[in-house]
C-alpha cells in the first residue's frame, strides 16, 4: 500500500517535512521566500537502464535543510532473489548515515545482478529509517532499474596491419587483437587457412612460444601474433591468408595479406653433383660446375671466380652471365690446372658467384694425384742394380 | 772354363734345408723369442693407449703399430732395431761357418754351382725372415682384432701387406750384408762384430753422423737463407744411405695415411690444403716408392758384392 503512494511521487521521492516552519525563521520568511526545511533521500535518476553484466551503480543523495543532524539506517527493499546490493560511502560499506544541517551525503548503491538474471524491468526501494529525533519516520525511495538482455557471445579478431609486404625469405609478422566480447571466460583456439607451402605460427604478446589455443577472460583482449613463412621458391605475387579463431559457442576471422617481392638466389653444384674431385700435378683437368637461379627473380651481372691455392692455374669459361632466369641452369668449366710442385693430398677450391645482391660458393675439394714419373725412376735405379748382378754372375758365374 | 747347365740346380733344396736348419736353432729361438716377446708388450702398451683415446681414428689399426706407451717404444721402433738382429743372427756365419765346419768342400762336392749355394743361402733365410714377418704381423693384428673388437677396413689391410713387403726388404738388406761379411771375414766372430758394428753405426750413430757431415760440407751462410735447405737436403740425402733411415720413412709413408712428403715441404706447397686429410694408399705407395726401390737396389748391390766375393774365393778340402 505504501509502495503504491510513494511511486506516485516523482522526483522529490522521499523528501518530507519533520517540522513546519522554525518559529526562529518564521519572521524572516515572511520577507523572503519560503525556507524549505526537511530531510530527503534521492537519487539523480531514479529510472535507468542497464546492460548485462556491467556494474550497476546507482548515486543516493542524503539531504538535510534546516534540520540538526539527523541519523538515517539505510537498506534496499524489494530485490528479488539472488541480488546482491551494498551501499557504500567514504569508501566503505555503510548501514546508517549521519547527516548533519544543511549538508548533502552522497551514497552509492551497487547492485550485482545473478549470471542467471533475466532481461526485464526491476523496481525495489532503498529506505531510509531515522533513528532519534522524529524516530519513527520511513523516507522510501523507489528506483525502477531496466535490465538489457544479454548481447550474444562474441569474438572479435582484428589485424593491426592486415597487409605486410616482403621477400620469399622474410618472416611476415601480422598482429592481431583477440578480444572475447561474452560474459564467459573463454578457450579460443587458432587457426589458419593459408596457400600451399606457407607455414603460420601463432604466438602470444611478444613470446616465443608458438601456440594453437589460448583462454580469454569474459570481456578481455589478448594480442595474438601470427607469423606466415612463405616457401622458399615462391613466386613473386599476392598472397592471401585468413587466420581464424574460435571458442566453443563464437568465432571470428581476420584476411591477411601477403605481397611477395621475387629475389634471386644462385645455387652453384659440382659436376655430378659431388663438390670433390681429383686432377694431377701439373695436367690440366675440367670440372663442369652447375650454377642454377632457385630464386623467384633472374639474377643479373653473375660473375663467376674460383680461387686455388696459389702456383695453380684456374681458369673459368663463362666469366660472367648477363642474365639467370628463375629455374634456369647454365654450365661452368672451370680448368684447373694444379701447381708442378703441389704435393700429394687434398687441397680446397672455392668457387663463388657474385651477382647483384646474391652471392654464392661452393667449396671444392681436390685430391692431387703426383705424376708416377719417380716411380719409373725407382724401376731404373733396381734394373740397374740388377744389371750389375747379371755382370757379376756373367763375370764370375757357375763356379 | 764355362760350364754348361743351369746354375740355379739345387737352388730350392738348398734354401729349403738352409731354412729348416735355422727354424731348428738355438740362436733363431733366442732371437725370435726376443722379437715376440717385445712384440706383445708394445702392442699390448699400445692397445691401453688407444682405448683410453676418445678421439675417432679412421686408421685404428695402423695405430697399433706405431703407438707408443711410456717405457716401451712402439711396435715398429722395436722392429727398425731388432730386425737387423734377427737377420744378422742367420747370416753372419752363413758361408764362413761352413769353412769351420769344414763342410765346404763336401757341400760343393755335390752337383751344384757356387751360385745356387750362395741364393739357395740367402733366400733359405729370406723365409725364415718372412715367415718371421708375418707371424708377428698376424700376432698384432689378430691381438687388435681381439683385444679392440674392430676388424680391419680394406686400406688398413693394404697398408698392413705394404709394411710387410717393405719390412721384408729391410730385413733383407741386413741378410745380404751378414752374408757379405761372412764371405768377406773368415772366422765368423769378426764377420759378426763387423756385422754389429754395422748395425750400431746406422741404427745409433748415423743420425748422429749426419748433421755433422752436412755442417762440414755445406757451411751456413747467415746471408744466404738457401744454404740451409741445402745443407738441410744434403743431411737429409745422407741419412738415407741407412737402410733404417729408410725404413722408417716408408713406415712413416705406409702407416700414417696424412703424410704428404717425407723431404722438406714449402708453405707455399701447403696453401690450401687440407692437412691431416689421408692420402690414397696409391699416392702413398708414391711417396715410398723412391725409398722402396733404393732399399731393393741396395739388396742387389750387397747380394752382388758376397756374390763377387764368395765366388772369387778359392774352395779347398
Amino acid at each position: 500500500m505504501r509502495h503504491g503512494r510513494t511511486l506516485l511521487s516523482a522526483l522529490v521521492v522521499a523528501g518530507t517535512a519533520l517540522f513546519a516552519l522554525s518559529p526562529l525563521h518564521a519572521g524572516t520568511a515572511a520577507a523572503e521566500t519560503p525556507q524549505l526545511t526537511g530531510l530527503w533521500l534521492t537519487t539523480d535518476y531514479p529510472e535507468r537502464n542497464a546492460d548485462f553484466g556491467d556494474a550497476i551503480r546507482i548515486g543516493l543523495d542524503l539531504m538535510n535543510k534546516n534540520l540538526p543532524p539527523q541519523r538515517v539506517e539505510l537498506s534496499v527493499d524489494g530485490l528479488p532473489d539472488g541480488w546482491k546490493s551494498e551501499i557504500d560511502g567514504g569508501g566503505a560499506a555503510i548501514e546508517a548515515a549521519m547527516v548533519g544541517t544543511d549538508r548533502t551525503v552522497s551514497l552509492d548503491l551497487h547492485l550485482t545482478p545473478p549470471k542467471t538474471a533475466k532481461a526485464g524491468t526491476y523496481a525495489f526501494e532503498v529506505e531510509g529509517k531515522v533513528v532519534g529525533q522524529g524516530e519513527g519516520r520511513t523516507m522510501t525511495l523507489p528506483v525502477k532499474l531496466t535490465l538489457a538482455a544479454p548481447k550474444p557471445a562474441k569474438l572479435t579478431l582484428d589485424p593491426k596491419l592486415p597487409d605486410l609486404r616482403g621477400t620469399a625469405k622474410s618472416s611476415f609478422d601480422f598482429e592481431l587483437t583477440l578480444k572475447n566480447e561474452s560474459l564467459n571466460d573463454t578457450v579460443v583456439n587458432l587457426a589458419a587457412a593459408a596457400p600451399d607451402g606457407f607455414e603460420v605460427a601463432f604466438t602470444e604478446g611478444y613470446g616465443s612460444q608458438e601456440i594453437t589455443s589460448l583462454p580469454v577472460k569474459a570481456g578481455a583482449s589478448k594480442t595474438v601474433h601470427a607469423k606466415v613463412h612463405p616457401p622458399q621458391n615462391v613466386a613473386a605475387g599476392h598472397y592471401q591468408v585468413q587466420v581464424g579463431a574460435q571458442s566453443d559457442v563464437a568465432k571470428a576471422s581476420a584476411n591477411l595479406e601477403l605481397d611477395v617481392t621475387g629475389q634471386p638466389a644462385v645455387a652453384l653444384e659440382g659436376p655430378n653433383g659431388m663438390l670433390s674431385g681429383s686432377a694431377t700435378a701439373g695436367e690440366e683437368r675440367d670440372f663442369t660446375f652447375t650454377v642454377a637461379n632457385s630464386g623467384s627473380a633472374p639474377a643479373h651481372d653473375l660473375s663467376l671466380r674460383a680461387d686455388a691455392p696459389s702456383g695453380w692455374k684456374v681458369k673459368v669459361d663463362p666469366k660472367t652471365l648477363p642474365e639467370l632466369q628463375p629455374d634456369q641452369q647454365q654450365k661452368v668449366t672451370v680448368e684447373v690446372t694444379p701447381g708442378d710442385k703441389a704435393v700429394a693430398g687434398d687441397y680446397m677450391m672455392s668457387v663463388r658467384a657474385n651477382g647483384k645482391g646474391v652471392s654464392n660458393s661452393a667449396d671444392f675439394r681436390i685430391t692431387v694425384m703426383t705424376s708416377t714419373m719417380w716411380g719409373i725412376i725407382g724401376v731404373v735405379v733396381i734394373l740397374i742394380a740388377l744389371m750389375v748382378l747379371a755382370v757379376g754372375v756373367r763375370r764370375y758365374g757357375r763356379r | 772354363m764355362r760350364r754348361e747347365g743351369s746354375p740355379w740346380t739345387g737352388l730350392s733344396t738348398i734354401a729349403v734345408k738352409e731354412a729348416a736348419d735355422h727354424l731348428t736353432s738355438a740362436r733363431m729361438l733366442f732371437a725370435m723369442a726376443l722379437v715376440v716377446l717385445t712384440a706383445i708388450g708394445s702392442v699390448y702398451g699400445a692397445i691401453g693407449q688407444l682405448k683410453t683415446t676418445v678421439g675417432e681414428d679412421p686408421f685404428l689399426f695402423l695405430r697399433l703399430f706405431t703407438t707408443a706407451q711410456d717405457p716401451l717404444p712402439s711396435f715398429v721402433g722395436f722392429l727398425s732395431f731388432l730386425l737387423p738382429l734377427v737377420a744378422i743372427a742367420l747370416a753372419f756365419d752363413a758361408i764362413n761357418g761352413e769353412y769351420q765346419r769344414r763342410t765346404m768342400s763336401r757341400l760343393l762336392a755335390q752337383p751344384i754351382y757356387r751360385d745356387a749355394l750362395l741364393a739357395g743361402k740367402f733366400l733359405g733365410g729370406l723365409l725364415v725372415l718372412g715367415i718371421c714377418v708375418v707371424v708377428l704381423w698376424l700376432l698384432v693384428t689378430g691381438m687388435g682384432i681381439l683385444l679392440l673388437g674392430l676388424p680391419p677396413s680394406g686400406e688398413e689391410i693394404l697398408r698392413g701387406l705394404g709394411f710387410l713387403v717393405v719390412s721384408l726388404a729391410f730385413s733383407a738388406v741386413w741378410l745380404a750384408i751378414a752374408l757379405w761379411l761372412s764371405s768377406l771375414f773368415r772366422s765368423p766372430a769378426t764377420s759378426a762384430l763387423a756385422a754389429l758394428s754395422l748395425w750400431l753405426l746406422f741404427s745409433v750413430f748415423w743420425p748422429m753422423l749426419t748433421p755433422l757431415v752436412a755442417g762440414v760440407l755445406v757451411p751456413l751462410d747467415p746471408l744466404n737463407p738457401m744454404t740451409a735447405i741445402q745443407q738441410f737436403e744434403l743431411q737429409h740425402n745422407l741419412s738415407r744411405l741407412s737402410p733404417n733411415v729408410l725404413y722408417g720413412e716408408m713406415l712413416t709413408g705406409l702407416l700414417h695415411p696424412s703424410t704428404r712428403s717425407l723431404g722438406i715441404l714449402f708453405r707455399s706447397q701447403m696453401e690450401g690444403a687440407l692437412v691431416g686429410t689421408p692420402l690414397p694408399f696409391s699416392q702413398s705407395l708414391l711417396i715410398i716408392w723412391p725409398d722402396f726401390s733404393a732399399l731393393v737396389a741396395g739388396i742387389v748391390v750387397v747380394f752382388t758384392l758376397g756374390y763377387v766375393s764368395f765366388q772369387r774365393q778359392e774352395v779347398r778340402a
